[in-house]
């Protein structure tokens, strides 16, 4: 290495020494800011990140950190709506994502009014109308008084999440400001990465965290590569209003998803006469559906969770045509249609299933025996909440730079970005921050070089390949239930009606999806009796399983010999 | 200037310009105050050559280029420091506790690195020097290759954190005990002892350099086959993560060989009497107790790709790589 001989360590030094002189006024030689790290994006998870290192009394006393935002964080800390009224996007938010924003203190910020609790999930099959049910109760576990997940806007976790910093302070949020450019250090000043700001700023960071979304500067200046694809699919998002469920219902704390061929839609509670709407369809659907009045798009919701998939294709194809004749189905015409659809199918007008006519149901009346198996009937949209992104499928190559792009971290959506379909996007982020979070912390203690390879290596060995897994389980679920080929529609009923059956494997998905908050061993021996305990319990299971199974099978098959001859008179 | 050694040109050189730099731009910190450059001519100082090995020397400073690729030829040692930090920390800790400088019910988090006087002898590249002047420890680095130096000078400078805390110089511990009257809280050699030619006198010198109460920590790879199948079998020719020669078989040291060192190993109680102290190690006592001394094997998890610290008399974790701790007596 030539650049280490004497000589050249000091021809290497003194052109940086010369510009220092004539640039007296800033407070390094090379006119940069050092910094310890430097977040860019103040969304969810870039607040989340920096909220957990304010948390920390170890971050607080030994590092400098900023974060960079665009946008005026002001709006979101002094945002504030009326109480019958919620913002459109909205996220799913689990128990294990919850216990860890009440651990570093985030939660007490949280207007926990505006959340909303989910008791049970109905999640069913658009064409097999098979279903599988997730019940709080279900998972036996010790806080069945949360729920297995709350529903919360993101602004009002965002907002909670400013006020907690500015409680606890040590972060610089350095908001209606943007990234110029990230440029790499000389070579022999370490080469660490230095954010150039809008406003000359320039901050050499010892480790910079992209938590900047899909598009991230970070992840281009760390030239990390990543795979994925766009779906043909957009998400449309509004917020709905619809009466309150009855007396003799339970309350609106059910969760309702249905896989219809042209991709998911979920309604998700809010309050007892609000929910959101995540309505994953094809773009050119999604286009007809903005434009169409709210009355339409609000019809359009009940029909989709409730009338056989033949006349949902139906309902699509007429409002595409009238968005491109240039005369959008009107809401009578659409009714009519539902109406007459409903008869030739043989709906009870009193059924649940029935949407055509929404009359104000009398509450003191005994609601019909299938009504909490659809969603309550939407009456109306929040005004201006309408509105639509796309969806696409993501994971880089790597979380951590390396070489060239060296001390850079990439968290949330600069990592991957998911199908909405499992509300799980949101806590993949925040489970990304705990563990970097926890991952500086413990370098911090053992005086090691946080933007290091080494101090940065357990916390992608922790989240890759589980973030991996569970991207890829929801990208098959979404693939297995985009299509209407018989056999596929088939095995998925029967894997799903398996499923439902067993309380056993269904809470242990629930756990996974971290619907529980984790509780770690004791010790060694809890863990050697658990695992015996398992040993034991585990032939009582297999045999209970194989018994389900056949059961349903049976039946199964019995109806794939007669669905043929079924399907014939249904296509007439 | 710093230690009171026999300077060269280039050092006054060097010391001179950054004080002119001082005045004319006040404001202006440079990036290597605090970091002395030292040694223009590998043969600067006088040198006791009695534990240096020449040709590991000249080994190491072939590899020098490649002691911050955490993921290259020294990617064991990087993943390797935390735990030994850790060690020191867990240690130093209880010594507190145990002296009664902190109170009982003191959080763990409490550092008790804070404004230490350290020495790193066989510094290498910085790994370690680094972590401990980060924590707030006066950190002196030293190695008997300059191109380590040379490296672990480079690459400090680039840190804004280690500015006041640390410094790196060219010598010999040997000629680091002659030349400087300073003594140390904490002496730390990591990983050298399996390197030098005369480990005895080696040690002498690094205890020689220890204050009163101060503290030896040593990590090193024992003489065992498994150490040999590990560290030279597999390491250096099978999976060939570190180069071939790096280890030498014979030069490998049993933890109860250190024991038994410090078991005899009386320090003179202060330098220009002949009085010693009472040995490190109670010899009439088979094993050291808590605190006097303490051994814990090392143990690499390569599913983990991660080094954990063995819990204490772990059977046959102190097999191959492991860490030394002892202390020296505070009186006769």
């Amino acid at each position: 290495m030539s650049l280490l001989s004497p000589t050249s360590l000091r021809v290497a030094t003194a052109p940086i020494r010369r510009i220092a002189r004539f640039n007296s006024t800033i407070s390094y030689s090379s006119g940069y800011e050092d910094y310890d790290i430097v977040v860019v994006g103040g969304g969810p998870v870039g607040l989340a990140f920096a909220s957990a290192l304010s948390s920390s009394s170890l971050v607080r006393q030994n590092l400098r950190v900023a974060l960079v935002e665009a946008g005026d964080l002001d709006k979101v800390r002094n945002w504030s709506m009326p109480s019958d009224s919620y913002s459109n996007r909205v996220s799913s938010l689990t128990n294990a994502s919850q216990a860890f924003l009440r651990e570093i203190g985030a939660w007490r910020f949280v207007d926990t009014k505006r959340t909303c609790s989910v008791e049970q999930m109905q999640i069913w099959d658009g064409i097999s109308n098979a279903r599988i049910t997730f019940d709080a109760t279900d998972m036996g576990l010790p806080e069945v008084r949360h729920g297995m997940a709350h529903l919360i806007e993101n602004l009002n976790l965002q907002r909670a999440l400013l006020h907690s910093l500015s409680e606890s302070g040590g972060i610089e949020l350095l908001d209606k400001t943007k990234v110029s450019t990230i440029i790499r250090d000389a070579e022999d000043q370490g080469g660490w990465p230095v954010v150039h700001l809008n406003d000359y700023r320039a901050l050499r960071s010892r480790l910079l965290v992209g938590a900047d979304g899909f598009n991230s500067p970070v992840r281009s200046y760390a030239n990390i590569d990543s795979y994925g694809w766009s779906y043909d699919t957009q998400g449309v998002v509004a917020t709905l209003f619809h009466p309150p469920r009855g007396a003799f219902q339970g309350p609106n704390t059910t969760a309702y998803q249905r896989f219809l061929p042209t991709g998911p839609i979920a309604f998700l509670p809010l309050s007892p006469t609000t929910s959101s709407l995540v309505w994953s369809t094809r773009p050119h659907i999604a286009r007809a559906l903005l434009a169409s009045e709210p009355a339409v798009i609000a019809s359009m919701v009940n029909a989709a969770f409730r009338l056989p998939e033949v006349s949902i294709r139906y309902l699509h194809d007429c409002i595409v045509s009238a968005h491109a004749s240039g005369e959008p189905l009107t809401h009578s015409e659409l009714t009519d249609e539902i109406h007459w659809r409903e008869q030739s199918h043989g709906i009870d007008p009193h059924s649940a299933y029935a949407s055509a006519i929404v009359n104000i149901l009398n509450l003191e009346a005994v609601p019909p025996e299938d009504a909490e198996s659809v969603p309550p009937l939407v009456t109306s949209l929040q005004p201006g909440t309408v509105a639509s992104f796309p969806l696409r499928y993501n994971h880089t190559d790597s979380y951590i730079g390396e070489g060239a792009g060296s001390r850079t971290v990439l968290i949330g959506d600069a990592a991957h970005t998911i199908h909405p379909l499992a509300g799980q996007g949101l806590n993949l982020g925040l489970a990304d921050v705990e563990t970097l979070a926890k991952c500086i912390n413990n370098t911090l203690k053992l005086g090691g070089d946080i933007g290091s390879y080494t101090a940065l290596l357990p916390y992608a060995q922790e989240r890759y390949l589980s973030n991996h897994i569970l991207l890829s389980t929801v990208d098959k679920l979404h693939k297995i239930y985009s299509t209407d080929f018989d056999p596929v529609v088939w095995a998925r009923t029967v894997g799903v009606e398996v499923l439902n059956e067993l309380d056993i494997l269904k809470g242990t998905m629930m756990a996974a999806a971290g619907a529980q908050v984790p509780i770690y061993p004791q010790s060694n021996w809890n863990g050697i009796a658990k695992g015996f305990e398992t040993i034991m319990t585990t032939s009582h299971t297999v045999k209970y399983i194989a018994e389900k199974v056949s059961n349903i099978l049976a039946s199964r098959l019995q109806g794939l010999v007669k669905s043929p001859t079924a399907k014939k008179g249904n296509s007439t | 200037m710093l230690l009171g050694l026999s300077l060269d040109g280039g050092r006054e050189e060097e010391g001179r310009r950054v004080e002119v730099e001082e005045e004319e731009a006040p404001q202006n910190e440079p990036r290597r105050l605090g970091i002395v450059w030292e040694g223009e001519r590998e043969s600067s100082l006088p040198t006791h050559t009695s534990t240096i090995n020449n040709a590991e020397i000249a080994h190491f400073s072939k590899l020098s280029s490649q002691w911050w690729d955490e993921q290259g030829e020294f990617s064991f040692l990087h993943k390797m420091n935390p735990v030994r930090v850790q060690f020191i920390r867990e240690k130093l800790l209880q010594a507190a506790y145990e002296d009664g400088v902190i109170p009982e019910d003191t959080p763990s988090t409490h550092n008790p690195l804070r404004r230490l006087d350290v020495l790193d002898v066989g510094c290498g590249g910085g790994l370690l020097s680094e972590s401990l002047a980060r924590l707030g420890a006066h950190t002196l680095g030293i190695d008997a290759s300059l191109s380590n130096i040379r490296i672990a000078q480079m690459h400090a400078s680039a840190d804004p954190k280690l500015r006041s805390t640390l410094t790196y110089f060219h010598t010999p511990a040997e000629t680091l005990l002659t030349a400087d009257p300073k003594r140390y809280d904490v002496v730390c050699s990591m990983e050298v002892l399996e390197h030098v030619d005369n480990p005895a006198t080696f040690l002498t010198t690094c205890a020689q350099l220890v204050k009163p109460g101060g503290h030896l920590f040593l990590s090193t790879i024992s003489r065992t086959p498994l150490a040999y199948l590990l560290t030279i079998v597999m390491a250096e020719q099978v999976l060939r993560k570190v180069s071939p020669n790096t280890h030498t078989y014979s030069k490998f040291i049993k933890p109860s060989e250190l024991i038994d060192f410090f078991k005899a190993y009386r320090s003179p109680i202060d330098e220009n009497s002949e009085a010693l102290s009472r040995p490190w190690i109670n010899p009439n006592l088979e094993y050291p107790t808590r605190v006097e001394a303490e051994v814990r094997g090392l143990i690499y998890n390569p599913l983990q790709a991660r080094w954990v610290l063995a819990p204490r008399d772990a059977f046959g974790a102190t097999e191959c790589n492991y860490l030394f701790w002892v202390r020296k007596p505070n009186n006769p």
